[in-house]
């Protein structure tokens, strides 16, 4: 017999849900081609088929199991592994984390400890105390009044949620008092074993993620994205640019600084991603998640290093600097991520976006060119982008000042733009020549109509208040049902209007990665 | 046959982002086929528009391109690239429908381009319903009544001929969306406008129902030299009527007679012989009627699907690999089998257990979504599990979901009886439960089984895990002490969890006091022969018998 290499344990992430897909698969594979890259014998467990980790040749040995304590403990005493990787997987092998070290199971890279002073609120917040960074104002609520307190304290709109669920699930924007107490007996109800979270909303800040690597003392930024869609649209479901297209040189330096102390206080072995919000030059810390992130493989592809590969070389006790890894890489061009929904699955659901994450998937484009980049992730998301014809606005107040000089955009590029009678009065007060259109069932035809008939090429409509939501559910899971491209947030009206904009004038070009990555 | 030299460069089209119905299982196909072509030394040219893949890791292939899977812009690849061939059948129906589009804009004739795997006439065929049910019948094989319409007034016709229920399917759309089934006129209008939107052809097939059938999918592949292997034969344990991606499933297939399976077999071979896959994989359905045994065939997919890639991890047996080098002209006899590394590709797989499908639902995500199972996939992800038994691979699959069961679980509520038959009737995520709770609360397994039409056997598997409950519940006392009682548990695919849930204990203690007697669980082989040859790179399932293959 020759004698066995020492064994690594590689935990998969199970079924793929909404929050937990591919990109957690596409980690644990590079996990494992990193572990017998090393020389060690790379083991892997998960149960989901769709999988490239279930290949019969990603790794050394396979084993098709449910990954539940039990199964887990089974396998460790058969292969008796010298580690056991728990931060590639999502949630799932995290939840296990704790039980596994509880049971004697050596799991390497980042400690358990620290991946629960992230998530817990309390530790959390003297992390961020002791780093100096500032955090959105928040508090914890045992009941309504309490709520209404804490609420009426840090100023709406905030942000409020349940403290024992994941994922951003029953999570909600709240602008008033009205709103929250609405919540607070509809959606939830507050108790001490169940108290509900509540963070004052950033309205209107730049969103920031970024990704990092560490070798537990030198860490270096795999890449930092700026998001598209303002904070408060979960960072799953809203499109990001890397590298950063407004963020100033100082404000990246601060970004970097945090993310270097934090990395450094978490005493981070692997990856680390944070989430953080610019508003009026102010940095916040909303996040901090000390494992593989959902953006690891956009990052990935951005940027020609494959960072999951990296990580696993330094918990396997490789340094940065080994492993030729000095500092972070500003690629010369635009990569554009964008998400994926189902809604065309769900009819009659309203395909508005908000906190809670609800696209199954994600899409890059790229492009020297921003705004192309922005383009080409919206044709390969499915959007079917109009070059000419009729586009139809009608936007909240709040939005009703950036929409006049994004139809005036549009108009001049050779669009019709076609509103109902609110969104109209502002543009035509604003020198825009519009076609008023009837809202649903006051006139015909109606708006709905038009989107049935296919006479408007696109959908402009970001979300009012709760009079109006009743029409905008309609016109935009009609719009959904009808395949007309639909944008619900001012911030994404702005990118496609550049976008278009930049495909009016170039044209569209194709290159490969190897190319972009000479 | 050995390997085309005519041919240097291919492009292979991914399947672009996940959504409901075109999953990661593209990846892993799609990543099979890069490495097994890079492997024969071909530059290999690949587009994909999801930056989560394995298969747009840079090394995977010579040029990746991460551009829209459209034709404008595959077409610039190609103008491009000037690969010699291209293969569109591990892309899933994105990649099939794209490079169906540019061999109708002439693109490929255009720059040369051969397509391998399938060609536009067979996509055709395959796809096109009409075409279809002409090339079936050609054959022999009996389909469900069936007639095409391209408007509403046609479509009414048509469903005057045929009778309710009807399914309205819409030709060249991706996992059913836009179809359904249909009861009466109202549903069947809004249905029919529907799927004429959604379709590529503004087509829509109307046909006969065949709700309630049995459904059957068989994993077919072919060579040049006509060679054809059965890869593996699934059963649903939810019958006709809902999306098999949203079905659990089995494999092999469990309640057939060995006539009935091989008449399946000799039209799933005869099936691909006549539309023509001259290399590849197939995946082919089909539904029989549980009292006559009438089978019908449903539909065909010429290239690899979500089923396919069941059918791999299943087996054992990597059919993208296989697949694209069957389209470089490779023969099954000529590929040698990885895992065995003596038995070659035309060997047909062998299983000894059993293997369950569970689909995983994110409904609270979208409050106000019908949440009733139908022929359109809802389900956005799946578990395997692998047991010795049924009833084994059922339980580790429910506690693998992650859904909060720890296996065949109680419903945590009590349903009202008109509640418990709306969910018997119409098929939900939580149908499984229901289930449990329908035989707990006394219900026949014959009027169960006339409400839900799930085969009897299933049904019966089913109370034989709750009997095995009551034992544990009766042996309380005794189960931590006595190896014979815990080992029927684990056996039955019991979990700690639930055990120590029976007997008022915690999982912890469950684990130890098995740990102390001795009952250890046992590994096996996923070896794709049986145990027939030694395997290579094996992988493992566990379960609780006395031999233990694993070599750690």
């Amino acid at each position: 017999m020759i004698p066995h290499k020492k064994k690594i344990i590689v935990l998969g992430g199970g079924p793929n849900r909404i929050g937990q897909g591919i990109e957690f698969d596409y980690c644990c594979c590079h996990a494992s081609y990193a572990i017998k890259e090393e020389g060690y014998e790379a083991i892997m467990v998960n149960s989901n088929p769709e999988t490239v980790s279930t290949d019969f040749d990603t790794s050394d040995r396979l084993y098709f199991e449910p990954l539940t304590r039990e199964d887990v403990l089974h396998i460790v005493e058969a292969e008796k592994p010298a580690g056991v990787i728990v931060q590639f997987g999502g949630q799932t092998p995290l939840n296990l984390a704790k039980q596994l070290e509880d049971a004697s199971v050596p799991i390497i890279g980042t400690s358990v400890k620290s991946i629960d002073r992230a998530e817990d609120r309390k530790l959390f917040k003297a992390i961020l105390k002791k780093a100096k960074l500032n955090q959105p104002q928040n508090g914890i609520a045992k009941s309504t009044a309490e709520a209404i307190k804490i609420a009426k304290k840090i100023g709406y709109p905030v942000i409020v949620r349940p403290s024992y669920v994941l994922g951003g699930r029953a999570m909600r924007i709240v602008y008033d008092e009205i709103d929250l107490d609405e919540y607070m007996k509809k959606a939830v109800i507050a108790s001490p074993e169940k108290p509900i979270l509540i963070d004052k909303f950033l309205d209107d800040a730049i969103e920031v993620d970024v990704d990092c690597v560490s070798d537990g003392k030198k860490t270096v930024i795999c890449g930092i994205m700026e998001h598209i869609e303002e904070a408060g649209i979960h960072s799953g479901d809203s499109a990001c640019v890397l590298p950063t297209f407004s963020l100033s040189k100082s404000m990246l330096d601060e970004i970097r600084s945090a993310t270097n102390s934090l990395a450094k206080e978490l005493k981070v072995i692997g990856l680390m991603n944070i989430q953080y919000a610019v508003k009026n030059s102010v940095l916040y810390v909303l996040e901090v998640n000390p494992r593989a992130s959902r953006t690891v493989p956009f990052v990935s592809k951005a940027t020609g290093v494959q960072w999951a590969k990296i990580a696993t070389k330094a918990m396997l006790g490789k340094t940065l600097q080994e492993l030729g890894v000095e500092k972070e890489i500003i690629p010369g061009y635009f990569a554009v991520k964008e998400a994926v929904f189902p809604f065309s699955r769900f009819p009659g659901v309203d395909p508005v976006l908000g906190p809670e994450m609800k696209s199954t998937g994600e899409v890059m484009g790229i492009d020297k060119d921003l705004g192309m980049a922005y383009m080409k992730a919206q044709i390969a998301a499915g959007q079917k982008l109009p070059m000419e014809g009729k586009i139809f606005i009608s936007v909240n107040d709040r939005d009703k000042r950036t929409i006049v000089g994004l139809a005036k955009r549009l108009a001049s590029l050779g669009y019709v733009v076609v509103s109902t009678p609110g969104t109209a009065d502002i543009l035509k007060k604003n020198g825009l020549e519009v076609i008023p259109v009837a809202k649903i069932g006051e006139g015909s035809p109606d708006i709905l109509d038009l989107i049935k008939n296919l006479e408007v090429k696109m959908v402009i409509n970001t979300p009012g208040d709760k009079k109006t939501k009743f029409d905008e559910t309609k016109i935009r899971s009609g719009a959904i049902m009808h395949m007309v491209p639909i944008i619900t947030t001012i911030s994404g009206a702005r990118a496609t209007v550049s976008g278009l904009e930049a495909a009016r004038k170039k044209g569209f070009n194709v290159c490969s990665l190897q190319e972009y990555h000479e | 046959m050995p390997k085309r030299t005519d041919i240097k460069s291919i492009l292979i089209i991914g399947s672009g982002p996940i959504v409901i119905g075109q999953a990661c299982e593209f990846d892993y196909s799609g990543a099979q086929a890069c490495k097994a072509l890079k492997a024969e030394g071909y530059k290999v040219i690949l587009v994909n528009s999801n930056p989560a893949t394995i298969m747009t890791d840079p090394e995977m292939a010579d040029r990746t391109y991460i551009e829209p899977i459209i034709p404008e812009f595959v077409e610039k690849i190609i103008e491009k690239e000037r690969p010699d061939a291209v293969l569109p059948t591990l892309g899933g129906q994105t990649a099939l429908n794209c490079a169906f589009q540019l061999a109708e804009m002439g693109v490929f004739k255009k720059y040369n381009v051969e397509m391998i795997g399938a060609n536009a006439e067979v996509i055709k065929k395959a796809e096109d319903r009409e075409l279809f049910k002409k090339a079936m019948q050609k054959i022999g094989l009996d389909l469900p009544k069936s007639k095409r319409a391209h408007s509403l007034k046609e479509a009414k016709q048509v469903a005057k001929e045929i009778g309710f229920p009807l399914i309205i399917r819409p030709s060249f759309t991706l996992g059913g969306t836009g179809g359904g089934a249909a009861f009466n006129i109202q549903e069947f209008e809004t249905i029919v406008e529907r799927g004429l939107e959604a379709s590529m052809l503004s087509e829509v097939l109307i046909e006969e129902s065949v709700a309630g059938w049995k459904e059957f999918e068989m994993e077919v592949m072919r060579d040049l030299a006509d060679n054809v292997v059965i890869i593996c034969s699934i059963e649903n344990f939810d019958p006709m009527g809902v999306h098999t991606g949203d079905s659990i499933t089995v494999a092999p297939a469990q309640t057939l007679t060995d006539k009935e399976f091989q008449l399946m077999r000799d039209a799933s071979i005869a099936v691909i012989r006549e539309i023509g896959v001259d290399t590849g994989g197939s995946n082919i359905q089909f539904a029989v009627h549980p009292d006559t045994g009438r089978m019908v065939i449903i539909e065909m997919n010429p290239r690899v699907s979500r089923s396919s890639a069941l059918a791999s991890k299943a087996t054992g047996f990597p059919i993208a690999k296989i697949a694209a080098k069957l389209a470089v002209g490779y023969t099954l006899d000529e590929i040698p089998n990885d895992i065995t590394q003596v038995t070659p590709a035309s060997f047909e797989p062998t299983i000894d257990y059993c293997v369950v499908k569970i689909p995983r639902f994110t409904f609270e995500k979208f409050p106000g979504a019908d949440q009733t199972l139908t022929i359109s996939m809802k389900s956005v992800g799946e578990t395997m599990a692998i047991g010795r038994t049924f009833k084994e691979a059922l339980q580790k699959g429910l506690r693998g979901l992650e859904i909060s069961a720890a296996g065949f679980d109680d419903l945590k509520f009590k349903p009202t009886v008109a509640e418990l038959n709306n969910k018997l009737k119409y098929p939900c995520a939580e149908r499984i439960f229901y289930l449990k709770y329908a035989i707990k609360s006394g219900m026949s397994i014959n009027k169960i089984y006339d409400i839900t039409k799930i085969d009897k056997w299933f049904l019966n598997n089913l109370k034989e895990i709750i009997e095995v409950e009551s034992f544990i519940k009766k042996n309380k006392k005794k189960i931590l002490k006595n190896p014979s009682i815990m080992r029927k548990a684990k056996e039955n695919g019991f979990s700690d969890i639930q055990i120590a849930r029976l007997i008022g204990s915690d999982e912890v203690s469950v684990y130890s006091a098995r740990e102390k007697m001795g009952l250890k669980v046992s590994f096996k082989l996923v070896d794709t022969c049986a145990a027939e040859f030694p395997a290579f790179t094996p992988y493992y399932y566990s379960t609780y018998e006395l031999e233990d293959e694993c070599r750690a």
